[in-house]
């Protein structure tokens, strides 16, 4: 700039304090920001899972991750009941090798108490408890069984009578946990333990 | 300064947007979870780790292992299986059927109708679901890592660098204390071209007295002490192995679906290994 070094002018190219000014927003950066704004906001919604504790990539919402759960009605009952037998319940008194105790506790292998194919009768046994005495492949038992449906569930109650059914050599249906749902609802009136003529007068299939 | 109050503000409001951000919302989000169940045995997932590991936890801290060993493992997708497990009396109706259903399904909803056909045509199949991913398929996890497996962790040491391998499942991989040892000692002596230094001072090289310890290490040629002399772990060491040991990270969880390993056989009393 052909600036006079006489003038005394106020310089207000090189000397003069810079100073903050309020200008405007030009437009096109105002709009490119809210474009990237809505984009970011898009991306989070459909992939974000909305800050859920239950969501972890790869999946991108709960309802994802729900169509994901590997199916448990479904899953190996007879595994399962390995584990339900063995925890120990049914193993105290019928053994790992469900031969029973002699004289105390009737065997499960080859009985066709365990083998019915309708497993009504069985389920209550187990759900109710049951009261001797009680002929099992012509021994004379006398005992009493616990009720267990407090302590297991319709689905562990459904594995534990699949894993007797078809352990040791047994080979009978499995048993769903819809039918043990079924028959706990038929007789949650029911508070004493079954006798076993009681339980012949039932249809197994009832 | 003529624009004081601006200035602040707007570095107020930029540090509590990142604070909201980093603390905040990661506090709302997994700041109170429990112990949960996990998929399948409806276990109760996590444990607290045993006495001896939490020492180890803080061993491990203190020899940096964290910096060569991360110890979380990803997920990139997953895959569900439907596997036919019985063919039933008519395989051959069975097999027809498996050649026309489309055995790809995306989710496990979406799996259920083909099940339900090869059940209708007398045979039985599962449907499984698998984790996918790089980490997966090295065998360092069967699913991805989420937040309930550092539930216990204090604190959380997740890594940022595999020099070496992850160690989120070390304790499911190598699950005896004694190799831990070993390799503690002298890496190369168990894995052939290990780059991991040996962590000697964690052990004491001694005069063997009038017994050999119980504890001294099995050590192969090369790497034995001279005769008469025996290798045996500090405390620090036996501690550190009972924490690697019990690093598993394997339960399904609900976040982290995957179908559960079959039921262990019948437990039995016999102890697990520990550190001697």
């Amino acid at each position: 700039m052909n600036h006079d070094p006489k003038s005394n002018a106020p310089d207000n190219t090189s000397n003069a304090e810079p100073a903050v000014s309020m200008t405007t927003l030009p437009v096109w950066i105002l709009t490119v920001m809210l474009v990237l704004l809505f984009l970011g906001a898009w991306h989070f919604d459909l992939k974000g899972g909305w800050f859920d504790s239950k969501v972890y990539g790869p999946y991108t919402s709960l309802h994802e991750v729900e169509l994901m759960q590997p199916p448990s009605g479904d899953m190996d009952l007879f595994a399962l009941g390995m584990k339900v037998y063995n925890k120990p319940t049914c193993v105290a008194c019928h053994q790992s090798h469900g031969k029973g105790t002699p004289g105390q506790f009737p065997p499960l292998v080859g009985v066709d108490w365990v083998l019915e194919p309708d497993p009504g009768r069985l389920i209550r046994i187990v759900l109710g408890g049951l009261q001797g005495p009680m002929e099992v492949q012509g021994q004379q038992y006398n005992n009493a069984m616990v009720p267990w449906k407090d302590v297991l569930s319709d689905l562990e109650v459904a594995a534990v009578l699949t894993y007797i059914r078809q352990e040791w050599g047994n080979n009978a249906p499995d048993v769903t946990p819809e039918q043990v749902k079924a028959v706990r609802e038929k007789t949650k009136d029911r508070m004493q333990p079954w006798t076993a003529p009681e339980l012949l007068k039932i249809s197994p299939a009832d | 300064m003529k624009s004081g109050a601006v200035v602040f503000f707007a570095a107020f409001l930029a540090l509590s947007a990142s604070w909201a951000g980093f603390v905040l919302a990661p506090q709302i989000q997994i700041g109170r979870e429990v112990q949960t169940k996990s998929l399948g045995s409806g276990d109760l997932y996590p444990l607290a780790a045993p006495g001896l590991a939490q020492q180890g936890a803080a061993v491990f801290r203190s020899e940096g292992c964290v910096y060569c060993h991360s110890q979380q493992v990803g997920q990139e997708g997953a895959r569900v299986e439907i596997v036919l497990t019985d063919a039933g009396t008519n395989a051959a109706a069975v097999e027809a059927l498996i050649a026309k259903l489309n055995l790809k399904p995306a989710n496990v909803e979406a799996a259920g109708p083909a099940v339900k056909e090869i059940t209708e045509a007398g045979g039985k199949a599962n449907i499984e679901v698998f984790a996918l991913g790089p980490d997966i398929s090295r065998g360092w996890g069967s699913r991805r890592s989420v937040a309930h497996d550092y539930l216990y962790d204090h604190p959380v040491l997740p890594g940022t660098r595999r020099v070496g391998p992850d160690l989120a499942n070390v304790g499911l991989r190598l699950p005896d204390a004694n190799w831990q040892l070993l390799h503690l000692y002298a890496p190369a002596s168990v894995v052939a071209g290990s780059t991991m230094p040996a962590y000697r001072y964690l052990f004491e090289t001694r005069k063997i007295g009038n017994a050999p310890s119980p504890d001294a290490l099995n050590l192969p040629e090369g790497h034995a002490p001279p005769p008469g002399y025996e290798v045996v772990p500090t405390q620090n060491a036996k501690a550190l192995a009972a924490y690697l040991v019990s690093l598993r990270a394997e339960a399904p969880l609900f976040e982290a679906p995957v179908t559960p390993p079959p039921a262990a056989v019948v437990s039995t009393n016999a102890p697990e290994a520990t550190a001697q």
